[in-house]
């Protein structure tokens, strides 16, 4: 419709093939989806910039250099993306095997964990669960 | 057929438009509300169009073809008209749209800034009718009702400028209807289309039948919508890149006012921190001696400034790269900077200020809650959210923070897409969602901003 006519005539609106297409091709999620990606992609290419130079760096000063570049990049497109983090490093949990993912191999069920790699949620969904290491008791003498 | 509502949001640097359908208020679903997709380049985000006209050798650009060629032409001291929404600032609009444009802009001295804008404004009202008809979901609808958004406060008259921006955009639809598909045309139109056209157009306009709603109150619009027990009344903390505003509105049954003693304008905002941000890098950067380097370092600062700002604003630090050395910033190095803390002092006073405003008509309506949101490029900012927390959880009436983002946009529906580009629709989508009662003008009828006749006490 005209944006400036306060109403378009009943009946179905005369649309172009590639108006057509365009409906049935892209959806409103696609499109949000895209236009989030077109924001983190530069920071993506920044972080795999950075991760070669991290990966080559002649001495520690300049790996940790890279490194401190790259986690701002990864962090950026994350953020771009909508990506959350899910716990604390190093934070003390009850282990939950629907919430946490085991770093270690056990021969029991650990009953409190440590958080070593934060969790990673978009939305309401999951995608990484934070990977834990069990907490070793203190033994009684 | 569904009737929807229109919400134009013309921005500094990219102009916005969202729809929802006619009674969203009432009934919320936000499966509904539907931003749409201005840009059709096929190119970067879909939903933001370029606020970019350029006067070409013998043709006009607009949007994103309009800052390529601004580029290529760089080095010949040309460049795009951008940044529409200031002229929503100036105090005489009618003067300010009569005068001429600048050489560097318009070469040939063709045009008033007025015809510019026209123009641009047609661009912009035909990539609406292109996105509306596109969208499956709304394109066998019809726009019962459409508004634009504009800051409320900077003039203290932007309900007045009202008639003017609607008869603008009353010409730029006559000027649209009259050269029809070629206003989209990746080419941009020709002087001589133009010289034609537009006389006609403007002569032959009636102005269109627009809505405005102010920025805050869209805030106001996307916060509120769907909670059923949410406080009538409202502060809004909108840092911008000019000034920082702050303003406070309530609802009162189907109506929404100004409070306009709390409102409050602080020249220091977006652009002040960055200069802030980058007089601290150049302190550090001791290889950077010569004018000549200091210059360039400040020029990559600038490049990159809204990535720099956002890192030390979420992580905590940013590192930049310039001549194959990085230099490290923190916030704490930024919350040293005397002018910044100079600037939080006079903040926390304004919002103070503001907060007492608001709580004492609160109070007065015997009202429970005051809702704190922060909107604008500086929403996200530590200090701003800390702001809003501020008197969070004190006596009656509380203050709620809420979130910047609404929860309603990580609904299922969006897949977690909608969320991480909020913040650029939002004042488009708020204004989309808002009823007619939050209007600040509607066509032909402008009541003044802080109008407050016929509205009853009453309780929650």
């Amino acid at each position: 419709m005209p944006a400036g006519k306060a109403k378009r005539p009943k009946g179905p609106p005369k649309k172009s093939a590639a108006r057509k297409r365009a409906a049935q091709g892209v959806s409103l999620s696609g499109a949000l989806a895209e236009a989030a990606w077109s924001e983190a992609d530069a920071s993506l290419a920044q972080a795999l910039a950075d991760l070669d130079e991290a990966q080559d760096a002649d001495d520690e000063d300049a790996r940790e250099d890279a490194l401190v570049r790259l986690a701002q990049s990864l962090s950026r497109a994350a953020r771009k993306r909508g990506l959350t983090r899910i716990g604390e490093l190093n934070a003390r949990e009850p282990y939950d095997a629907s919430r946490h993912a085991l770093n270690a191999a056990v021969a029991k069920t650990p009953k409190s964990v440590r958080i070593q790699a934060r969790g990673v949620a978009r939305g309401g969904d999951v995608l990484e669960k934070p990977r834990v290491t069990p907490v070793e008791r203190k033994r009684r003498r | 057929m569904t009737d929807w509502t229109l919400c134009i949001d013309f921005g500094t640097a990219f102009s916005k438009a969202a729809a929802a359908p006619a009674g969203a208020w009432t009934r919320f679903d936000p499966a509904t509300v539907r931003p749409l997709m201005l840009n059709g380049a096929g190119a970067g985000n879909a939903f933001l169009l370029d606020s970019a006209v350029f006067v070409d050798e013998d043709r006009v650009l607009f949007g994103r073809p309009a800052l390529a060629r601004a580029d290529a032409l760089a080095d010949k001291k040309r460049a795009a008209l951008r940044s529409f929404k200031t002229l929503l600032s100036v105090s005489d609009l009618e003067r300010a749209l009569n005068t001429n444009v600048p050489a560097t802009i318009d070469p040939h001295r063709l045009f008033q800034m007025r015809d510019l804008v026209v123009l641009y404004l047609a661009y912009l009202l035909a990539s609406v009718d292109r996105a509306f008809v596109s969208d499956p979901m709304i394109a066998e609808g019809q726009i019962a009702s459409q508004r634009y958004a504009a800051p409320a406060w900077r003039s203290g008259d932007s309900a007045g400028m009202h008639d003017i921006i609607v008869r603008l955009f009353g010409e730029a639809e006559a000027f649209r209807a009259s050269v029809g598909k070629r206003m989209l045309a990746p080419e941009g139109l020709s002087l001589r289309t133009i010289s034609d056209a537009l006389p006609k157009a403007t002569e032959s306009a009636e102005p269109l039948e627009m809505g405005l709603i102010f920025e805050a109150t869209a805030a106001a619009a996307y916060t509120s919508v769907g909670l059923e027990g949410s406080g009538s009344h409202l502060i809004v903390v909108d840092m911008g890149a000019g000034t920082t505003d702050i303003a406070a509105l309530a609802r009162l049954g189907p109506r929404t006012i100004e409070l306009p003693e709390a409102r409050v304008t602080l020249k220091q905002a977006g652009d002040f921190l960055d200069r802030v941000i980058a007089n601290r890098v150049l302190d550090t950067a001791s290889w950077a001696r010569s004018a000549d380097q200091k210059a360039e370092l400040w020029s990559v600062l600038m490049r990159q400034m809204g990535d720099i700002k956002e890192a030390v604003f979420v992580d905590g630090r940013a590192v930049l790269r310039n001549q194959g050395r990085s230099v490290g910033l923190t916030m704490r190095d930024v919350e040293r900077d005397p002018d910044f803390r100079e600037f939080l002092k006079e903040l926390r006073q304004a919002y103070d200020h503001a907060l007492a405003v608001v709580r004492d008509d609160a109070r007065a309506r015997g009202r429970s809650e005051v809702q704190a949101i922060a909107v604008g490029g500086g929403a996200g900012a530590p200090f701003i959210q800390d702001l809003i927390q501020r008197k969070s959880g004190a006596s009656r009436p509380r203050v709620t923070p809420r979130p910047a983002t609404p929860l309603w946009a990580h609904e299922r529906e969006f897949g977690g897409n909608l969320a991480p580009v909020f913040p650029q629709l939002a004042i488009a989508i708020g204004g989309a969602l808002a009823p007619d009662s939050m209007l600040a003008a509607r066509s032909g009828i402008t009541p003044p901003a802080n109008d407050r006749s016929d509205i009853p006490a009453g309780r929650d």
